[in-house]
C-alpha cells in the first residue's frame, strides 16, 4: 500500500514506516514462530515531498480518538465515518458537509497515509509570537587552553547562526558551575554553584532569585499563568528568567566578549589527579534554570564536555588518575563503583528534563571517556543529540556542531515537545519503543504485558526530535485463532505525532498504515524486510545487552538466525548442501555475521562511552543508516571502470584500487599500494596522468557527499595499504584471508587480516549445518 | 586624669584663670621667652618641621628601629608616604594648602638622629636641677591639673591649618593640614608634638629655667602647696604628712622630680605652645591643691603624704562642697620617664598623661603596665589590699615620636637566646654567672649554658661587658627576628578583604556608598608592595565576589547564591595582589553603589558572606573588613530581631529586665554557629572587623563574637547618617588599615616564679590557656592579663613579667617582640597603695565589668564595681590610715579618683540599667581591647567650654581647661563640648549669643540646629579655634568622633546631660551622694 512508486528509492515512503514483516501472522504462536519480532521502524516527522499540510484541526473518533484517515469507511450521504480501530460511527461536523466521493478532503486520500495538520492557521501564524526556542549552552572549562579555544570559537559561530528570536543562556563549569547572567549590563555577572553538592530545581530557582518569595513571583504559578509564548513576556527588567536567557540578537555581543574572557578552570589540580569537573551539577543547574522558563517553550541544553565528571553527583570516576575510567570489563564485574549512582543521577535528571519538555544534547570531545554511558539514559529519554569526538578542533565535532544550527536544506529540522501516540487494531498490542523517547505511562487496551524499551503505554514523549529521528515499535499479537471470519484481513496502525516544529508551529503528523493478516508462511516470507529485521535484531540485542544481566548476544543472535533459517529455509533434513534460502532472506545471514562482529555486539573493543554512543545512534537513525552501521558499504574505484560496490571482504583489496568504506561513524578512503606510490610520486599533478588525478578525486568527492548529509559528521580517514590507519578498513572486512589461510589464497597485492575470527564462508557453512539438523 | 592630685580645674579660686596662672608661671620662669619663641616660631621658619611631624610621626617609631641603617621599616607605616597619598585624595583646596608642610621625606632624618639626644639630655640635665626645684614643687601629682589639659596639643597645627576647613565630606583636610592628619595623626597622637627634634640648645637651657614641676603622681610631698597659694589648706583632713614615708624614702619621689624637669625641658620646648603651660603647672597646682583641702578640712600637711589625698568629712554631708571633692584633672605637660633608675623600677606616669619613655631596662609602660608597681610578696597581702594584680599589655602600642625606636635584634639561624626550661627570652634581668658562661633565668630561676657564640666576659660590676651594646641586655623591649623554627609556613602576605552589605537598606541609607567611597580612598594607603593582597565582595541575600584579575576591562562578578552552605567561587583571583588590580578595584568601588542602587532585596546574609570571604582567605589569612547595615536575616548565622520581640507591652522596669535577659541570651544563646565560625577564622589567621552602619537593631551582642574572637573590633555608626558619618567611616577604616599592626600572632606572658598568669582577656581566640592567638594585632589592642600567686615571693627580689609577641609584619617579616618588666616585691601594704596605678586599676575594673555583663545580672555587676571601690578604700582606711576623725573619708592619694571613676562607670553606657542592647553590646566590645589611656575618658568624659574661646588667650594650648561634669557648670549662655573618645557632643545653652552661633556653626538660632551636624570651618577665629580643638581631640583619641549638636529640651540634650556624671540622675547618685554612700559602707565595715 505504501506509495509503491517511491519504494525503490525510499523504502519508507510517505509513511516513514518500515516493518520487519509486511504481513502479520494471525496469532501469537505464529508470531513467535517467525523468530524476528513484529516491529515497525517509524520516522515520525520524516519530510516528504508529497506530504500534505492541512491548515485545520483533525477529526477524531469519539471513543478511541483516532484521527480520520484514508482507511475509514465513509458514508458520504449520511456524513458519517467509521473508525477502523474501534468501529465507532462518527458524524462529520457541519463544515465537512460539502464532502462527497468526488470531493474528499486530503486526509481521506488513499495516497496520503500520512498527512500533517497545522494546528495554528498558517495565515495567523506569526513567527514572532511563536515560542522561541531556547539554547542553553553548558561549557566545560576543565580542558587545555587549545581545546577551550576550539570550543569557544565553535560556540561563537553557533551563536552567530542562531535565529534572532532564539533565547540563549550560558553556563560554564569546572570545579564549580557558573551561570552567566547575560542581562546584567553593568559588568559580567555569574552565579556560582558548588560542584560537589547536588541541587534541586527549587534550590536552583531560589538561589538564582527566580523564585524568591519576596519577589512575589511564585515559580510554578508564574509558569502556568505565563501564557505568553516568550519567556520574556511580562518579566520585569531585573527579575525572572530573562536575566539569564536573552534573545540571540540582544546578547550576541555580550556572549562574544564573555567567551573571549573565559579561561580554563582556575581551580588547581593536584598532581596525579584529574581536574575536578562537576558535569552532573552543571546539568542539574541548567535543568533547574530552564525550569523557570515558560512551559511549552522548546529548550535544549547543549553540553560541551571535555572530560569525565569527577566532582559531585554524576561522577563517573575518582579524582585519582591512577584509577582508570570504568571499562566494559569493570561493568561486567561490577567493579565500577560510580556507575550505578551516576546512572541513577542522570536518570533522575532525564525525568526532570522530560517533565519540563527539554532536551539534553551532549558534545563530548576527549581522548578518554566522559561518561556518555551514564548520560545515555538522559540523552535518549529527552531525544537529545550526542556527538563523540576526540577534540573540539576535529571536524567531527566542528561540523556536527554547526549542523544543528543550520537552516534550510542542511537543517536537521530540530523540533521540540513531540508526543507520539499509537492507535492500533484490536488484537495488536504495543510492547514498547526502543529509541529516543520516554513512556508517558498512558495505559490502555493496546498495552502489551511484556515490555520492550519504553513501554506500558500508548503515548510517548519526545522532547527533541528531528527529521531523521527513528523509533522502533515492538508489537505483540494478542489474539489466539479466534479472529472473526468476516475477518477484516486488514490491520491498521495509526501513529499520531504532535510536535513543535523548528519554526515554532504546532503540528500533528498522522500516519495510518494498513497491513494484512496472513496465515501462510508464504505470505510472511514475501513480506519480510531483511534490512529492517537486521536493524531490529541489532537494536533488540543491544537493548538486551544493557538490560539483561549476563546476556550473551552472540549466542542469542546465532540461535535466532538458526531458528529463522530452519523455519524459512528450504532444505533436506541433515543435508547442509541442500540448504537454500528465499531471496527475501538471502542477505540476512550476512547481516547477522557482520552484526556479530560489529561494535554493537563485540563491545570489548570499545569503551562503554563509545558503545553507548554507537547504540544511541543505532537506535535513533533511519533503517538505511543503521544498516550501514551494521554492515558497512564498500565501493571500489579503479581505472577503466565505474565505481562499483565491492564485497566487504579482504579480497577486495588490490594495489591499484581505491576503496571507499562507509561504516557510518567513519568513512575510510583506502589507497592500494600502487595507488599510494603513484600518488606519493605526484603523478596526479602531471598532465598525462589526468585520469589518475580523477581517480584519486572520485572517492574524495563521494566521501564528502556522505559526510555532508550525515549527522553526526563521520570521521574521514584517508589511508594507504599497510599504513597504520588501514586498520579502520581491515577491521570491517570479512577475514576470508588471514594468516591461517594466507599461504593458500594469497594473491599478489592482496592483504591478510590478522585475526582468529571466522570468515563469512565458515559462518555460513556452520549455519547451514545447524539449520538443517534442528527440527 | 593623669594626676591623682586632688586639684581639678574647677578648683581654682573663683578668679582663677588658667591663663593668668600660666602667666604667672612664665614670670617666674627664666626661660619663658625661649618657650614663647618656639611657639611663635611655629608659624614661621622653625615650624615646618612640626607641621611635617604628623606625617612623619608614624615613621619614627617603626622605621629605623635597628641601630644600623634603618630597615625598611618594621612597621607598615612608611614614614612619609602613607600620609601623602591620603592627602592627595583630599579635596583640592587642601592640597593647595599642603605645601607649607615640609616634604615628608625630610622627616625621617630628624628622627633617626634623634634617639641619642633626647635620651641623654633628660638625664643629665634633669638630675641636677631636681634637687632644688625653684618652686617647691607644689603637689606631686598635680602638675597637669588645671589648665594644662591641652598641653600635648600641637601648636603647629593651628598655625598651619589656618585656611583649611573641615569639609563635610572629608574631614580630613583640616586635620591633615594642621599636621594632625586625622587618622594618620592619631596614630601618633603624642607624636606630632615631639615631631621634629628639638634643637638641643633649647633643651639645655630649659632645664634650668623650668622649675618645676610636674611630677608624677607619686610625686613628692605637697608640703609646698599651702605656701604656694595663699589659700588655706585645711579642707583635707587627711593623715598628717608625717605618716607617710618621708619623701626621700619613697623611691619615687626623688627620681620623679628629676624626671620631670628633664622632661619638661626637652619636651615642652619650643615646639609646642603647650609648653608654656607645662611650665605653668606648678603654680596652678598649688592653688588647686589648696582648694580641696579647704573643703574637706584636710590639714595641708596631710597632703604631703603621697598616699593619702583627702578625707571626706562624712558627718556633715551638708557641709560638703561639691567643688572640693576630688576630680579629674588633665595633665598637660610632657613627662620624660625612665623606666628604671638606680637599678630600680621607676613607677610609670599616669597612662593618660603625656610622656616620653626612655627604656632603661624595663619596658615602656605603653607596652605593659601593672595595676600595682610593687608586687606583694604573698597572696594574703594582695587580697588584704582589695586591689587586683593584673597587667595591661599593649604589645604594639604607638610609641611617642621622641622615643627611641625599638631595637631589632637578629640572632641569625639559631634564633634568640632563651631559657631552656621556661622558654623565656633573654632580657636585661637575666643574670650571667661563671664568667658569663652560664646565666640564670630571671623568670624560672633555671641555670643555662650561654651559647658559645653569645659568650662574653663579665665586668667588675657583674654585668656582661657588652651589656650596654646589646639591646636585649639593656632594653626592656626588643624585637627579635624570628628564625625558621618560629614559622609553620612562610610569613603570610598582608591580605585585606572588604565585604560590603548592598541589601536594600544599606543602599538606601547610603551606607553602601559610604563604605565604597571610604574603601576607595583608603586603598591608596594600603601597604605597598607585592605582599599586599586585596579582595572585595558584596552581599545581600547572596554573596557577590569580584574577580579583579582579568585581562579585560571589566571585573567579573561571581555570585554565591547558596547561603546555607557557602563556598568560595574561585580558588584564586578573588584575592589579588593589590598592585595588579588597583584600577579595577577603584572602578568597581565606583560602580557598586549605582549597580545596587535599586536593589530590592532586603535580606542580608552576613554570616554566610563572612564565611564565604573566609573561605576565600583561608589559605593565607588576613584582615576581613565587613560593612553591615541590617540584622542578618538569611543564610547561616542569621539572627532574629530579639529586641523587637521584647518590646511589646512592658513596663519600663520589665523592659529593662527583659532587655538584659536578651542581652544575656545574645551572647550565650545566640549563635553557636557564629562562635564556631569565629574560632575557625582565628585558626586560619583571619581577623574580622565589623563596621555597623545601621539605623536599626542588629544584635551586636551576637555578631560581635566574630571580631572579638578573631582579634578585630566593632565599629558602630548608629543611627547611621549618610551625611555626617562617611567621614568618620573613612577615618576609622583608614586608621584600621594603616596603623601599625601584625598578623598571625601568638602572645604569651611569662612571670617570675611565684606568680602565674590566671587569665588573659581581650579580643583574641583562646585555644590553649597559656597562649593568646591573635589573627591580627594592632597598636590599639590591649590585653588584660590577670595574675595570681602560686607561691610566696622572695623578700628583696624583683618579680619579672615578660610578654612575648610572635607576629608577622605587614611586610612579611616574622618578629618576636619581647617586653620585660621587672618590679620590686614588697611586704608592706602601704607600699602597695602608694604604688597603685589608678588608671590601670580602673581600666581593669572596667574591663572586668564588661566581661561580666553578658553572663551576670546587671545589678550584680554594678554592685561588684562599687564593692571593689569600697574594699580598697576600706583596706586603706583600716590598715594604713591614721584617722583623726571617724567621720572622715580617707582616700589614698594614688587612688583618690577611684570613687568618681566608679560612679562614672556605673553611669556608663555599659552599666546603665536602661538603654539599647546594641549600645551596651558595643560598649562591651569597645572596652574589651581598649588601651588604658582611652578607658578613662570613655567612662569619665572631658568637657570644655567653647563659648568663651575668644576671651581666653589660648595660644599655648589648643584645648581649654576641662570643667567638671556637673550641670552646675553649665551656663545657659554657654556652649560646651563633651567628648569621650567616641562621641563628641556640643551643647548649646538656651541663651547662647546668636553671633557666636553664627560664627561657629553658621546658624542663626537654636531652631536651626541640624540633626546631622558637620563641623565646618568658617572664616572667623572662633570657628577656627573650634576646628582646632576638635582636630586636636581627634588626634589625641585616635578617633574621629561623632559630632552632635545638643540643646535643651531635645533628646540630644538629654543625652548630653546623661554624661554629666556628677549630677544626680534617674540612673544614679550624685558624686557627693556617692561619696557619702561609700563612706557609710566603709564605716559599717569598720564597725
Amino acid at each position: 500500500m505504501a506509495a509503491p512508486e517511491l519504494a525503490q528509492t525510499e523504502p519508507e515512503g510517505i509513511e516513514g514506516v518500515r516493518m520487519t514483516w509486511l504481513n502479520w501472522p494471525r496469532s501469537k504462536v505464529e508470531a513467535s514462530k517467525c523468530v524476528i519480532p513484529i516491529a515497525a521502524s517509524i520516522q515520525p516527522i520524516r519530510p516528504h515531498v508529497d506530504l500534505q499540510i492541512l491548515p485545520y484541526a483533525p477529526l477524531r473518533c469519539k471513543t478511541c480518538s483516532a484521527v480520520l484517515n484514508p482507511f475509514c469507511r465513509v458514508d458520504f450521504n449520511a456524513l458519517i465515518w467509521i473508525c477502523p480501530f474501534c468501529f465507532q460511527r462518527n458524524q462529520f461536523p457541519h463544515y465537512y458537509s460539502s464532502i462527497s466521493e468526488t470531493n474528499v478532503p486530503a486526509e481521506l486520500y488513499p495516497n496520503f497515509p500520512s498527512v500533517e495538520y497545522s494546528i495554528q492557521n498558517p495565515q495567523d501564524f506569526n513567527p514572532a509570537a511563536a515560542p522561541s526556542p531556547i539554547f542553553l549552552f553548558v561549557l566545560d572549562t576543565c580542558m587545555i587552553e587549545e581545546e577551550l579555544e576550539f570550543a569557544k570559537s565553535a560556540l561563537k559561530r553557533a551563536i552567530g547562526m542562531l535565529p534572532e528570536n532564539a533565547m540563549v543562556g550560558f553556563v560554564s563549569y569546572g570545579t564549580q558551575v557558573q551561570v552567566h547572567e547575560l542581562g546584567f549590563s553593568e559588568m559580567s555577572k555569574v552565579y556560582v554553584f558548588r560542584g560537589s553538592k547536588d541541587i534541586t530545581k527549587d534550590q536552583v530557582l531560589e538561589q538564582l532569585g527566580l523564585a524568591v518569595p519576596g519577589n512575589r513571583r511564585p515559580g510554578p504559578g508564574m509558569q502556568k499563568s505565563g501564557g505568553g509564548p516568550s519567556p520574556v513576556a511580562g518579566a520585569g527588567p531585573n527579575t525572572g528568567i530573562n536575566r539569564f536567557l536573552l534573545p540571540a540578537s540582544e546578547c550576541d555581543y555580550t556572549l562574544d566578549s564573555l567567551l573571549d574572557e573565559l579561561v580554563t578552570d582556575q581551580w588547581p589540580i593536584a598532581p596525579g589527579n584529574r581536574a575536578l569537573r562537576c558535569t552532573g551539577v552543571a546539568l542539574s543547574v541548567a535543568t533547574g534554570l530552564l525550569g523557570a522558563s515558560t512551559s511549552g517553550a522548546g529548550a535544549r541544553i547543549i553540553l560541551l564536555v571535555g572530560g569525565p565528571c569527577t566532582e559531585g553527583p554524576g561522577s563517573i570516576v575518582s579524582k585519582d588518575l591512577s584509577d582508570p575510567v570504568r571499562s566494559h570489563k569493570d561493568l561486567d564485574k561490577d567493579a565500577a563503583p560510580f556507575f550505578k549512582k551516576a546512572v541513577h543521577f542522570y536518570d533522575e535528571l532525564g525525568k526532570q528534563l522530560v517533565s519540563q519538555g527539554h532536551v539534553l544534547d551532549v558534545f563530548a570531545s576527549a581522548l578518554d571517556q566522559v561518561g556518555i554511558a551514564e548520560m545515555k539514559i538522559a540523552i535518549e529519554k529527552t531525544g537529545g543529540l550526542v556527538v563523540l569526538a576526540e577534540s573540539f578542533g576535529h571536524s567531527v565535532f566542528k561540523d556536527s556542531f554547526k549542523r544543528i544550527f543550520e537552516v534550510g536544506e542542511q537543517s536537521l529540522g530540530l523540533a521540540f515537545n513531540g508526543t507520539l501516540e499509537i492507535n492500533c487494531s484490536k488484537d495488536i498490542k504495543v510492547q514498547g519503543i526502543i529509541g529516543p523517547c520516554t513512556s508517558l505511562e498512558k495505559k490502555g487496551p493496546a498495552v502489551a504485558n511484556t515490555v520492550i524499551g519504553q513501554g506500558n503505554t500508548t503515548a510517548w514523549k519526545m522532547c527533541g526530535l528531528d527529521r531523521s529521528t527513528c523509533l522502533t515499535v515492538f508489537f505483540d499479537i494478542s489474539s489466539s485463532e479466534k479472529s472473526d471470519p468476516a475477518g477484516s484481513s486488514q490491520l491498521y496502525v495509526q501513529f499520531l505525532t504532535s510536535y513543535q516544529s523548528s519554526d515554532g508551529q504546532m503540528r500533528l503528523r498522522v500516519t495510518t498504515v494498513a497491513r494484512s493478516w496472513v496465515a501462510g508462511s508464504e505470505d510472511l516470507v514475501q513480506g519480510f524486510d531483511q534490512e529492517v529485521a537486521a536493524v531490529v535484531m541489532a537494536r533488540l540485542a543491544s537493548y538486551k545487552m544493557e538490560m539483561e544481566e549476563g546476556f550473551d548476544a552472540t549466542r542469542w543472535l546465532d540461535r535466532n538466525l538458526i531458528r529463522l533459517c530452519s523455519k524459512f529455509g528450504e532444505y533436506h533434513k541433515d543435508d547442509p548442501a541442500s540448504f537454500t534460502l528465499n531471496p527475501c532472506f538471502s542477505l540476512f545471514p550476512q547481516f547477522m555475521f557482520n552484526l556479530r562482529r560489529s561494535q554493537f555486539v563485540q563491545v570489548f573493543n570499545n569503551s562503554p562511552d563509545e558503545t553507548a554512543y554507537f547504540r544511541i545512534l543505532l537506535n535513533r537513525e533511519s533503517i538505511s543508516n543503521a544498516v550501514v552501521m551494521i554492515q558497512p558499504s564498500l565501493i571500489s574505484y579503479a581505472f577503466n571502470s565505474l565505481p562499483a560496490p565491492a564485497l566487504l571482504d579482504v579480497l577486495s583489496i588490490a594495489p591499484d584500487r581505491i576503496l571507499l568504506l562507509d561504516s557510518y561513524f567513519s568513512v575510510v578512503i583506502f589507497h592500494g599500494m600502487s595507488i599510494a606510490q603513484w600518488r606519493n610520486m605526484g603523478c596526479q599533478n602531471q598532465p598525462e596522468h589526468e585520469a589518475f588525478a580523477m581517480l584519486l578525486q572520485a572517492p574524495q568527492e563521494d566521501a564528502q557527499l556522505i559526510i555532508r548529509d550525515r549527522f553526526p559528521v563521520p570521521r574521514l580517514v584517508v589511508c594507504d595499504q599497510h599504513g597504520s590507519q588501514a586498520r579502520f578498513l581491515l577491521a570491517k572486512l570479512n577475514p576470508s584471508a588471514t594468516y591461517n589461510t594466507a599461504q593458500e589464497t594469497m594473491q599478489t597485492g592482496s592483504d591478510v587480516i590478522f585475526t582468529d575470527d571466522v570468515s563469512l564462508q565458515v559462518f555460513i557453512d556452520h549455519l547451514q549445518r545447524l539449520a538443517v539438523q534442528g527440527s | 586624669m593623669a594626676t591623682p592630685g586632688g586639684p581639678r580645674p574647677g578648683n581654682f579660686p573663683p578668679n582663677f584663670n588658667p591663663n593668668s596662672l600660666a602667666n604667672n608661671m612664665q614670670n617666674l620662669q627664666i626661660n619663658q621667652p625661649n618657650q614663647q619663641q618656639p611657639n611663635n616660631a611655629g608659624g614661621s621658619a622653625p615650624r615646618p618641621p612640626p607641621n611635617a611631624t604628623p606625617f612623619g610621626q608614624q615613621a619614627p617609631p617603626f622605621a629605623g628601629n635597628r641601630p644600623g641603617p634603618p630597615p625598611p621599616g618594621v612597621f607598615p607605616r612608611a614614614p612619609g608616604p602613607p600620609n601623602v597619598p591620603s592627602q592627595t585624595s583630599l579635596p583640592p583646596n587642601m592640597v593647595s594648602s599642603r605645601p607649607t608642610g615640609p616634604p615628608p621625606g625630610s622627616q625621617p632624618p630628624p628622627f633617626s638622629s634623634r634617639p641619642p639626644p633626647p635620651g641623654a639630655m633628660p638625664s643629665s640635665i634633669g638630675r641636677p636641677v631636681a634637687p632644688t626645684p625653684p618652686a617647691p614643687g607644689p603637689r606631686p601629682g598635680s602638675y597637669p591639673s588645671s589648665p594644662l589639659t591641652s598641653a600635648p596639643s600641637t601648636p603647629s597645627h593651628a598655625s598651619a591649618s589656618g585656611p583649611v576647613s573641615n569639609g563635610p565630606p572629608t574631614f580630613a583636610p583640616g586635620m591633615t593640614q594642621s599636621g594632625s592628619s586625622f587618622p594618620p595623626a592619631m596614630g601618633g597622637m603624642p607624636r606630632p608634638l615631639v615631631g621634629p627634634p628639638q634643637p638641643p640648645a633649647m633643651l639645655s637651657s630649659r632645664p634650668s629655667s623650668q622649675p618645676p614641676q610636674m611630677r608624677p603622681t607619686f610625686g613628692a610631698p605637697p608640703t609646698a602647696v599651702s605656701s604656694a597659694s595663699g589659700q588655706p589648706a585645711p579642707p583635707f583632713s587627711g593623715p598628717p604628712r608625717n605618716m607617710m614615708p618621708p619623701m626621700g624614702s619613697s623611691p619615687f619621689s626623688a627620681p620623679n622630680t628629676g624626671m620631670h624637669q628633664s622632661m619638661n625641658s626637652p619636651y615642652g620646648m619650643q615646639t609646642w605652645p603647650a609648653q608654656p603651660q607645662q611650665v605653668t603647672p606648678p603654680p596652678p597646682i598649688p592653688g588647686s591643691m589648696q582648694q580641696p583641702p579647704r573643703m574637706f578640712g584636710l590639714p595641708p600637711g596631710g597632703q604631703s603624704l603621697p598616699n593619702q589625698s583627702m578625707a571626706l568629712n562624712q558627718t556633715g554631708q551638708s557641709k560638703i562642697d561639691p567643688n572640693q571633692i576630688p576630680r579629674l584633672s588633665q595633665s598637660g605637660s610632657v613627662i620624660v620617664h625612665e623606666t628604671r633608675q638606680g637599678n630600680q623600677a621607676n613607677p610609670p606616669p599616669p597612662a593618660t598623661s603625656d610622656y616620653i619613655v626612655k627604656d632603661t631596662g624595663n619596658c615602656s609602660p605603653r607596652y605593659m603596665r601593672c595595676t600595682i608597681n610593687q608586687v606583694p610578696l604573698t597572696v594574703d597581702l594582695l587580697s588584704t589590699s582589695g586591689m587586683q594584680l593584673s597587667l595591661l599589655v599593649q604589645p604594639l602600642a604607638l610609641p611617642h615620636p621622641s622615643e627611641e625606636p625599638i631595637h631589632v635584634v637578629d640572632f641569625g639561624e639559631s634564633g634568640p637566646v632563651r631559657c631552656s626550661r621556661c622558654k623565656g627570652y633573654i632580657n636585661p634581668f637575666v643574670k650571667f654567672i661563671d664568667q658569663g658562661r652560664r646565666f640564670i633565668c630571671n623568670l624560672c630561676g633555671f641555670t643555662d649554658e650561654t651559647p658559645r657564640d653569645y659568650h662574653c666576659n663579665l665586668g667588675p660590676d657583674g654585668r656582661r661587658r657588652d651589656a650596654d651594646e646589646r639591646p636585649e641586655l639593656c632594653r626592656g623591649t626588643v624585637e627579635f627576628i624570628a628564625s625558621k623554627e618560629y614559622m609553620v609556613r612562610d610569613p603570610m602576605p598582608a591580605v585585606f578583604f572588604f565585604l560590603i552589605d548592598v541589601s536594600m537598606n544599606a543602599t538606601q541609607t547610603g551606607a553602601t556608598a559610604a563604605a565604597c567611597s571610604a574603601i576607595k580612598q583608603v586603598i591608596a594607603d594600603l601597604p605597598k608592595g607585592p605582599r599586599t593582597m586585596v579582595g572585595i565582595a558584596t552581599f545581600d541575600s547572596t554573596i557577590h565576589f569580584y574577580n579583579l584579575k582579568r585581562a579585560s576591562q571589566q571585573p567579573l562578578m561571581l555570585i554565591v547564591p547558596d547561603v546555607q552552605d557557602v563556598y568560595t567561587p574561585l580558588e584564586s583571583d578573588v584575592i589579588v595582589q593589590f598592585s595588579e588590580c588597583s584600577e579595577h578595584l577603584e572602578m568597581l568601588l565606583d560602580t557598586i553603589p549605582t549597580m545596587f542602587e535599586s536593589n530590592r532585596i532586603a535580606d542580608s546574609a552576613l554570616g554566610a558572606a563572612v564565611k564565604a570571604a573566609f573561605l576565600a582567605m583561608k589559605s593565607t589569612g588576613g584582615k576581613l573588613l565587613v560593612f553591615q547595615s541590617v540584622l542578618p536575616s538569611a543564610g547561616i548565622g542569621s539572627l532574629s530581631a530579639r529586641e523587637a520581640e521584647g518590646r511589646s507591652n512592658m513596663s519600663a522596669g520589665e523592659k529593662v529586665l527583659m532587655l538584659h535577659i536578651f542581652a544575656l541570651s545574645g551572647l550565650i544563646l545566640s549563635d553557636k554557629t557564629l562562635k564556631t565560625m569565629a574560632i575557625e577564622f582565628a585558626e586560619y589567621q583571619v581577623c574580622v572587623d565589623l563596621f555597623i552602619t545601621s539605623q536599626m537593631y542588629v544584635d551586636i551582642a551576637s555578631l560581635s563574637v566574630i571580631p572579638t574572637t578573631t582579634g578585630g573590633q566593632v565599629y558602630y555608626y548608629y543611627p547611621f547618617s549618610a551625611r555626617s558619618d562617611p567621614a568618620k567611616l573613612y577615618n576609622d577604616l583608614r586608621w584600621n588599615v594603616t596603623r601599625p599592626q601584625g598578623f598571625e600572632a601568638v602572645m604569651r606572658v611569662r612571670c617570675s616564679q611565684g606568680i602565674q598568669v590566671q587569665e588573659y582577656s581581650g579580643n583574641f581566640c583562646k585555644r590553649i590557656p597559656t597562649d593568646v592567638d591573635l589573627p591580627a594585632i594592632d597598636c590599639d589592642k590591649t590585653i588584660m592579663v590577670s595574675l595570681k600567686h602560686d607561691d610566696k615571693l622572695q623578700e628583696g627580689s624583683e618579680c619579672a613579667f615578660q610578654c612575648a609577641l610572635l607576629y608577622t609584619t605587614v611586610y612579611g617579616q616574622r618578629r618576636i617582640r619581647v617586653s620585660t618588666l621587672s618590679l620590686p616585691c614588697t611586704n608592706m601594704l602601704s607600699n602597695l597603695f602608694r604604688s597603685a596605678d589608678l588608671d590601670t586599676q580602673f581600666a581593669c575594673i572596667t574591663k572586668q565589668a564588661a566581661i561580666e555583663i553578658p553572663s551576670a545580672p546587671l545589678a550584680q555587676v554594678r554592685d561588684q564595681a562599687t564593692n571593689v571601690c569600697i574594699n580598697i578604700l576600706y583596706s586603706y582606711r583600716k590598715f594604713c590610715a591614721t584617722v583623726s576623725s571617724a567621720g572622715q573619708l580617707i582616700l589614698p592619694e594614688a587612688l583618690k579618683m577611684l570613687p568618681l571613676y566608679t560612679l562614672a562607670l556605673l553611669k556608663s553606657t555599659g552599666l546603665r540599667p536602661d538603654g539599647r542592647i546594641d549600645d551596651r553590646s558595643v560598649w562591651i566590645n569597645y572596652v574589651s581591647p581598649l588601651p588604658t589611656p582611652l578607658v578613662i575618658p570613655l567612662v569619665y568624659p572631658r568637657m570644655i567650654a567653647l563659648h568663651d574661646l575668644n576671651e581666653k588667650e589660648l595660644d599655648d594650648s589648643i584645648i581649654p581647661v576641662p570643667i567638671p561634669l556637673s550641670s552646675e557648670h553649665i551656663a545657659t549662655e554657654g556652649i560646651y563640648l563633651l567628648e569621650n573618645g567616641v562621641d563628641c557632643l556640643i551643647y548649646l545653652g538656651d541663651n547662647v549669643q546668636p553671633n557666636i552661633l553664627q560664627q561657629m556653626f553658621g546658624i542663626s538660632s537654636l531652631e536651626d540646629i541640624p540633626n546631622q551636624f558637620i563641623l565646618q570651618q568658617y572664616d572667623n577665629p572662633l570657628s577656627k579655634k573650634l576646628n582646632d580643638i576638635v582636630n586636636e581631640i581627634r588626634r589625641q583619641r585616635c578617633s574621629y568622633l561623632r559630632l552632635r549638636l545638643c540643646k535643651k529640651g531635645d533628646p540630644s540634650g538629654m543625652t548630653f546631660f546623661s554624661y554629666l556624671i556628677e549630677d544626680k540622675t534617674a540612673n544614679g547618685l550624685s558624686y557627693v551622694e556617692y561619696l557619702i554612700h561609700i563612706h557609710r559602707q566603709i564605716q559599717s565595715k569598720m564597725a
